[in-house]
């Protein structure tokens, strides 16, 4: 049992090293939603409000959860394809490290580096543009994006089931923008027009971002997203535990 | 003695062709095993059931004792397959250590650097190795728990003529402390200097079994090579009683058989237009050519 600690705890370590080694990540996950934010929050008025509530606050959610779903299409997607397509998921077959030692080691490590990027955006977006708002909200807005953000690992690993790490790439990257845009992240959807904001109140994306929004301008928790979210979680796992039951199968 | 690996008429078949054809095998422990055979064999599948990555369609396997799903039989081996096993964005040293976490009583960190001939590469990016430096990865991985029982699948493919003598050195050394060794090996000459019992796998199924001089000694490998007139042509050549096959460098010709002495009489009384003629007793690698082509024969 000790080894297995030490082992789930060293692959957890080797996730976090490789995260952060990824340019990819640092770019998408940290840069990126920091530069938009400021960019877009100062191009509009202090005064500006999105569904009643304000456009500067409003922003920040929207690019903290750009960021974390980020974190799982484009970096933990691609870790996923790298080790399969390299072998090492069929090495770690022949060592003792149980199945559920290496799931935990990547939910952790998950939860960890998404942990950080909502701790980043929110100060660099909170200091720098003297956001205030109640610390309790601060406490629940972060908590519901960090947990909300591990729904995306199920699609992360839905494209990382793919062997070929380049396909993944691409696909990802597409898949990551689509989502964030029509979901609302980059531009409110009050802004779009009548049938995409309708298909946008069905993606993951904007239900995470939304339970945020609502968060701010004085809401309670939005279970009906949670529940929405729950049921991608599920149809993403279910068919990425095919797909991988498949290719064992050869 | 203990036996280390059980193979009991073991079957596996894909789609109603059997890579591997009823197959038993016993290995003692202490033994440095070469399966040797051509592409397609059943080699590799047969590593793979042993390993427990794959359920034979029939038969039993036995690793140590157990099953090779058991955690516990697990933490007792080490394999290096065929794929490239390196990880993004880990150096050489954290992959190691990363595998070392797996085991309860894993060789130190140096030690494997050693063997592996890693140290200068240590703070390297493991995707930035050289291809062989990749192959000397994957083997300090296997070789990272102190296995009772190594498996090597073509371990020396893509190693320099250096590496590769480096690695034979710490396979003799881990032999030599009493630990199996069960490799795949397309290079004879490295079946040959480095086993001590050969299974020579054709079709799925032992075609030999043996020392590496019992092996030479009763195969028929046996070559008449000479350099042959322009009238000397491949169907005159294999209309010849005894010829089992043969190969063209050139207008120089090998022909393999099992009887040279019968055959050179028939060479010379069919008149056949012969030049610096050579007649070889054969050695692994022509042992090993005519046990397959014998084999594909009958």
């Amino acid at each position: 049992m000790n080894t297995t600690m030490k082992a789930t705890m060293a692959q957890c370590n080797a996730e976090l090293l490789r995260t952060v080694r990824n340019r990819r990540f640092v770019f998408f996950s940290v840069i990126m939603p920091v530069a938009f934010f400021f960019i877009f929050s100062s191009t509009a008025g202090n005064d500006v409000k999105v569904d009643n509530v304000d456009w500067v606050p409003y922003y920040l959610m929207s690019m903290t959860v750009y960021g974390v779903v980020g974190a799982s299409l484009t970096s933990f997607a691609q870790r996923l394809s790298r080790e399969r397509a390299q072998g090492w998921v069929r090495l770690l077959r022949l060592t003792p490290l149980p199945s559920w030692s290496y799931v935990l080691s990547k939910l952790v490590a998950q939860g960890i580096i998404n942990l950080l990027i909502i701790l980043v955006v929110f100060m660099a977006g909170g200091i720098g543009k003297h956001i205030d708002l109640p610390a309790s909200v601060w406490l629940e807005s972060g908590l519901w994006i960090w947990i909300g953000g591990f729904s995306f690992m199920a699609l992360g690993s839905l494209i990382g089931s793919m062997r070929n790490p380049d396909a993944v790439q691409l696909l990802a990257l597409i898949v990551y923008m689509s989502l964030s845009i029509v979901g609302g992240l980059w531009f409110p959807t009050s802004s779009m027009s009548g049938a995409l904001q309708t298909i946008s109140k069905f993606t993951p994306t904007y239900r995470l971002g939304q339970g945020a929004w609502n968060l701010i301008g004085g809401g309670s928790i939005d279970w009906n997203g949670l529940l929405i979210l729950a049921a991608y979680v599920l149809v993403f796992m279910v068919i990425s535990a095919y797909i991988m039951k498949k290719q064992e199968a050869v | 003695m203990k036996t280390a690996i059980l193979l009991e008429n073991v079957t596996k078949a894909y789609k109603g062709k059997r890579a591997v054809d009823g197959l038993s095998l016993s290995v003692e422990a202490g033994t440095v095993l070469a399966l040797l055979g051509p592409n397609g064999a059943g080699k590799t599948t047969t590593i793979s059931m042993i390993l427990g990555l794959q359920q034979p369609t029939s038969g039993t396997v036995k690793l140590l004792g157990g099953d090779p799903r058991d955690p516990r039989i697990k933490s007792r081996i080490g394999a290096m397959l065929q794929d490239v096993s390196v990880i993004d964005n880990l150096k050489v040293g954290e992959t190691i250590d990363l595998f070392r976490s797996y085991y309860a009583h894993p060789l130190p960190l140096e030690q494997l650097l050693l063997i592996s001939g890693l140290e200068s590469a240590k703070d390297k990016m493991a995707t930035s190795l050289s291809g062989g430096q990749q192959r000397r990865l994957g083997f300090a991985l296997a070789a990272a728990s102190d296995p009772e029982i190594l498996f090597l699948d073509e371990p020396t493919v893509g190693m320099d003529v250096t590496s590769r003598q480096l690695f034979w050195d710490t396979i003799r050394a881990m032999a030599a402390r009493g630990k199996t060794v069960v490799l795949t090996t397309h290079y004879l000459e490295e079946a040959d200097s480095l086993a001590d019992r050969i299974l020579v796998i054709n079709q799925g199924k032992i075609i030999a079994d043996g020392t590496p001089s019992e092996i030479k000694a009763n195969a028929t490998g046996r070559v008449i090579s000479f350099t042959a007139g322009a009238s000397v042509t491949t169907e005159s050549l294999l209309s010849l009683p005894g010829v089992a096959d043969l190969e063209w460098n050139g207008r120089r010709v090998k022909l393999y058989s099992g009887d040279t002495d019968r055959l050179i009489r028939v060479l010379i009384e069919s008149r056949v237009d012969m030049r610096d003629i050579e007649i070889q007793s054969g050695g692994l690698e022509d042992a090993f050519q005519s046990l397959v082509q014998n084999a594909a024969v009958s």
